[in-house]
């Protein structure tokens, strides 16, 4: 009697998830406890980490089927690589995003392409550690500080990659406000960093209807591998600046945005089981990531320091490492970093320029990242 | 097209030509936004007519 209830009670031990926990199990759990700890208490975008982090938890209790094919996180994973929530996402940022500052001083946007270079760092780093050139490519894109761009060029160049990727491209963009500043600091003198600059001009409601039409054409004609992207970041900021719509932009920008974002999140999340994220491969790729985020920070405000040598009216160089992208999380970085040095710099309106130029810049660097490397 | 080379010269090549490529057409979108302004001188939309026209 007793050994066949010693029995039935080892068959269903062995029922639950208990028999198989090891300690990578453990150590995602810690990931995933770190991330709300993160999102919760140090208010690090929670509105990303929480839905990763429960994700990530879930996922790694053994016995949790949510991930697997027919799971719920599963039917999120193929919003996600089937491409249709990141192209969503963008609908929504650009349903809620005034473009203003970037069609006011068009100068700027040069600092949308400089503050890239931490792509390309990446991306031959990722090469010399034995990566093909497709996964290269991928990971260099984690630079582009842009976490839809980041996954839609990781699920066409190295799909097997989307968890790091898009773990590492999410985890530093809310760090930003950590990384950036002493990169910004080192490379800028106390003066630089004083540049007052002039109040930009009015734009018109002709100019801002008519920016996400011709922006819409442009991509389409030169970057169709990216074009879902920005066309719906176009389609969702027409949706704004014709003002006629209010309800298809509320509702791009609000209930859909969010419930894209939960969708995204929970998919990123359940992708950070630990058989396969406790690699090597993750750990350089999250190094790399890291160096991506600093070089790109570095190379924005030295293109403004190098744009300053030809400009009359001087531009501040911290706006340089809002090109990074990452809207709008940089060019609040610039603006607290001024503001910090001097009370009464409001930089805020002027980063935004190159921040919204680096979104396009990202995108300008994957579209060419996957013509050249011949993916559709 | 050739295509590029899996390997270190590959991945600086691929860099370069991004890079550059990445500047010029940014470019072309900056000189666009300047001369932007100038449909201003042909036809103005006020906000107030949008939001009262549906």
């Amino acid at each position: 009697m007793l050994d066949q209830l010693l029995s039935l009670f080892d068959a269903l031990l062995k029922q639950t998830g208990l028999a198989h926990l090891y300690w990578g199990n453990f150590a995602m759990l810690g990931v995933g406890g770190t991330m709300l700890y993160l999102a919760i208490v140090k208010k690090c975008e929670p509105f990303l980490l929480i839905g990763i982090g429960f994700a990530c938890i879930v996922v790694n209790i053994p016995g949790s089927d949510l991930a697997e094919p027919g799971g719920l996180f599963n039917y999120a994973y193929k919003g996600v690589s089937l491409l249709i929530v990141p192209p969503l996402i963008f609908l929504g940022v650009g349903a809620i995003t005034d473009f203003g500052p970037m069609i006011a001083n068009p100068k700027l946007v040069l600092l949308g392409a400089g503050a890239h270079l931490g792509i390309f760092v990446a991306l031959i780093l990722a090469k010399v550690l034995g990566f093909t050139l497709s996964e290269a490519g991928a990971i260099g894109i984690i630079g582009g500080a842009d976490g839809p761009m980041a996954i839609f060029v990781t699920m066409k160049l190295a799909p097997h990659l989307l968890s790091p990727i898009s773990v590492a491209a999410y985890s530093y963009m809310a760090l930003m406000p950590i990384i950036q500043p002493p990169i910004m600091k080192l490379l800028t003198t106390k003066a630089e960093r004083n540049i007052q600059m002039a109040q930009l001009r009015k734009v018109s409601r002709l100019e801002k209807i008519l920016f996400p039409v011709i922006i819409a054409a442009i991509v389409n004609l030169f970057f169709p591998p990216v074009a879902p992207l920005v066309t719906m970041l176009m389609l969702g900021n027409l949706f704004r600046e014709v003002l006629l719509v209010d309800r298809l932009s509320d509702t791009a920008g609000g209930t859909l945005l969010n419930l894209v974002t939960i969708v995204l999140t929970v998919a990123i999340g359940s992708t950070m089981s630990a058989k396969t994220f406790l690699t090597l491969q993750t750990v350089e790729i999250v190094g790399l990531g890291l160096l991506a985020f600093v070089f790109g920070t570095a190379s924005g405000v030295i293109t403004a320091k190098i744009m300053n040598l030809f400009l009359k009216t001087k531009i501040n160089p911290l706006i340089g490492s809002a090109g990074i992208a990452s809207v709008p999380i940089a060019a609040r970085v610039s603006h607290i970093v001024a503001n910090k040095e001097n009370p009464k710099l409001f930089l805020i309106y002027h980063a935004m320029g190159p921040n919204l130029a680096g979104v396009f810049g990202t995108a300008i660097s994957g579209g060419i990242l996957l013509a050249l490397l011949g993916s559709k | 097209m050739t295509p590029i080379p899996d390997n270190v010269e590959g991945a600086f090549l691929i860099s370069i030509i991004d890079f550059v490529l990445s500047f010029v057409i940014i470019s072309g979108i900056g000189v666009i936004l300047a001369i932007l302004p100038v449909v201003n001188r042909y036809w103005v939309i006020d906000d107030k007519d949008l939001k009262g026209g549906h």
